[in-house]
């Protein structure tokens, strides 16, 4: 049912649990079936023909944020998200994917994005960088968007925003598995960055850096311009003096690592350094960079919100276990999924409008 | 126009080592196997033609153990339209010649092709000896160790890798292309391929069908036999690696 190599990581497991630890969502659920070792063993099951793969099965195989904590802390190296992805792919195949996650797939099909709208359109023309702002800040969290486009214009950097940008498969690859209708998406946003003919494309959203850094080039679609993170990208002009912020207390606060910066990119640095700059005095959660836990997804957000909302509750419990007054994000996905429960007196902050706001 | 493809694919240990049995022959029970490089290439070759042209046919040839038959099935889903498996413990052991002939017959089954396509070497016995041998058996031109190729309206334009860099050679169909590997990423298969592949299952040939004698097979129809295999033992090669200022250290002390 799913690959020799993902079947080897899924039977690589000995038992330990040290995963059941640290998985945010078995965490939240407390449901043994959402342990990262679970979902290996009932594919091995499915692949010795002991169990059928049916939809409760691909139910839990959904039940995942593809946040890789297990990938980072197994000793056996064991990859989840591997054989989880694949198993995605046969649930849809075989139309046992819960109901919500087809939806959303049709409104990828029908619109070019989860959402199932007519994605808002921040797209200007500009000589210097391109700016990829992805589906997630430009349907949901525009104020990100635009502090980091206007940021880019402060430090006089002239932005190009793709007109109808497309979809980078990033969406579509955690809903079905890395398929042909995901690397079509890759090819044809590909194609579009490279005919803007610009040196650097800046990411606003980790997770569309991390398919465009880590997947394009082995699926035969590279971007010819260097992919820089639109944290990396700020980071770096904060640091060559190009940014101004005026020094404004803004109180205490932790930086939340997002899933992909945490454990795809090792990029702690540059999130704190936009913090610093903003005015934030900073305090630090247990799990962070490498250790740090996941909030959810957008995806995930949109086809179980209850669970990802009370991961992201998780998450806000890290937080509130320092004497931070604010939680603070650069990453669209994460900061919608934690914008769902904030905690009384408490408060999350999204860095690119904070920096914007001290320019 | 290129109409009927075929492609030869071998599958290959995965693992970086593996053992032979007593008469040299890589024992593949056991071991986990893949495509092999170079035929990724080709197959995807293959499949790009196919996309191109309307109606084309990709048909894809494969010779070795039973088992392999669940790997290939997947091919179906990246849009192959044929799957075959010549199959038989008679054909066990068989060197490139007996090989070659084995395919040569089951080919011959399978009709006329434009275009025969397959890796430059398989990474497990490393000849690269098949493609000629086909196309010498099959009566047909070969352009080997293409990197690029293009369909021409009868034919196809191939960059060939030579030694010193690249040829443009134009080549008539029917032929044989043998293709290097890394020269085309295998696309992934689609949830679409997936859902048309389920009800498909490999086609498999055995020596008799194909119209082979049990003197035409395998170690019996070889014409190499492998009387002994030496593995290097490490720690010989005496060079090493150092500094400019070191080297020329060095060149001093064995010129005095
Ligand atoms: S940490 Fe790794 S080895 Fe331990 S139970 Fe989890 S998957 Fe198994
Ligand atoms: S990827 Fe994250 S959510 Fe999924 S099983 Fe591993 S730790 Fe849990």
């Amino acid at each position: 049912m799913v690959s020799q190599k993902a079947l080897q990581h899924a039977e690589k497991c000995r038992f330990c649990w040290m995963c059941r630890h640290l998985c945010p969502v078995q965490h939240q659920t407390g449901k043994e079936l959402n342990t990262p070792r679970a979902k290996g063993l009932l594919l091995s099951m499915v692949s010795k023909k002991s169990a059928e793969f049916d939809r409760d099965m691909a139910q839990a195989m959904y039940e995942c944020m593809l946040c890789d904590a297990c990938v980072n802390d197994c000793c056996t190296g064991y990859q989840p998200p591997l054989f989880i992805r694949e198993a995605r792919t046969e649930a849809v195949v075989n139309e046992l994917a819960p109901e919500a996650v087809m939806q959303l797939i049709e409104n990828v099909e029908t619109s070019g994005n989860i959402y199932g709208t007519v994605k808002p359109s921040f797209a200007r023309e500009g000589t210097d960088v391109l700016v990829y702002i992805g589906e997630v800040a430009a349907c949901k969290v525009s104020g990100m968007a635009k502090a980091l486009l206007n940021i880019l214009e402060k430090t006089g950097i002239r932005a190009k925003v793709l007109d109808n940008e497309p979809a980078s498969g990033a969406m579509l690859a955690d809903l079905m598995g890395y398929v042909e209708e995901v690397t079509q998406q890759a090819s044809a946003c590909a194609d579009a960055i490279n005919a803007a003919k610009l040196p650097t494309v800046v990411v606003l959203d980790s997770y569309d850096a991390e398919i465009m850094k880590q997947r394009y080039a082995e699926w035969g679609c590279e971007i010819k311009a260097e992919v820089v993170t639109a944290t990396a990208y700020v980071a770096k002009l904060l640091e060559e003096g190009k940014l101004a912020p005026k020094s404004k207390k803004r109180g205490s606060g932790v930086c939340h690592d997002d899933d992909r910066l945490a454990r795809s990119f090792y990029e702690f640095a540059p999130v704190r350094a936009m913090a610093k700059a903003a005015g934030f005095d900073l305090a630090e959660m247990f799990n962070r960079e490498r250790l740090a836990k996941s909030c959810g997804s957008a995806v995930a957000l949109g086809y179980m919100p209850e669970i990802t909302i009370k991961v992201a509750g998780g998450r806000w419990q890290d937080m509130i276990r320092t004497d931070a007054k604010a939680m603070l994000v650069a990453n669209p996905q994460a900061y919608l999924c934690l914008s769902q429960c904030v905690p009384a007196e408490k408060e999350l902050v999204d860095l690119f409008t904070a920096l914007d706001e001290s320019l | 126009m290129i109409k009927r493809i075929l492609v030869c694919v071998k599958l290959v240990p995965t693992a970086t080592s593996v053992e032979m049995d007593g008469q040299f022959r890589l024992k593949r029970d056991g071991t986990s196997l893949q495509l092999n490089i170079a035929d990724v290439s080709a197959l995807e070759a293959a499949l790009r033609l196919k996309a191109a042209t309307p109606d084309a046919e990709v048909v894809v040839l494969s010779m070795g153990p039973a088992k392999t038959s669940q790997t290939l099935q997947e091919l179906y889903a990246l849009g192959a339209d044929r799957v075959i498996l010549l199959s038989d413990p008679a054909l066990a052991g068989a060197d490139s010649f007996a090989t070659a002939k084995a395919l040569v017959a089951a080919i011959r089954c399978l009709g006329d092709f434009d275009c025969l396509l397959c890796g430059r070497r398989a990474i497990d016995a490393e000849t690269g000896q098949i493609p000629g041998q086909l196309a010498a058996a099959l009566g047909i031109p070969a352009v080997t160790n293409v990197q690029q190729l293009t369909a021409r309206d009868n034919g196809f334009l191939c960059q060939r890798r030579l030694e010193n860099g690249t040829a443009q050679l134009e080549i008539a169909a029917p032929c044989l292309l043998s293709v290097c590997e890394y020269t085309y990423p295998l696309r992934l298969p689609g949830i679409m391929g997936k859902r048309r592949a389920r009800d498909k299952q490999v086609e498999v040939l055995t020596a008799v069908a194909v119209g082979l004698s049990a003197e035409e097979c395998g170690l019996r129809g070889s014409k190499t036999k492998v009387i002994r295999v030496d593995t290097r033992a490490p720690g010989l090669r005496k060079c090493r690696y150092c500094e400019t200022d070191v080297l020329a250290e060095k060149i001093r002390e064995v010129q005095l």
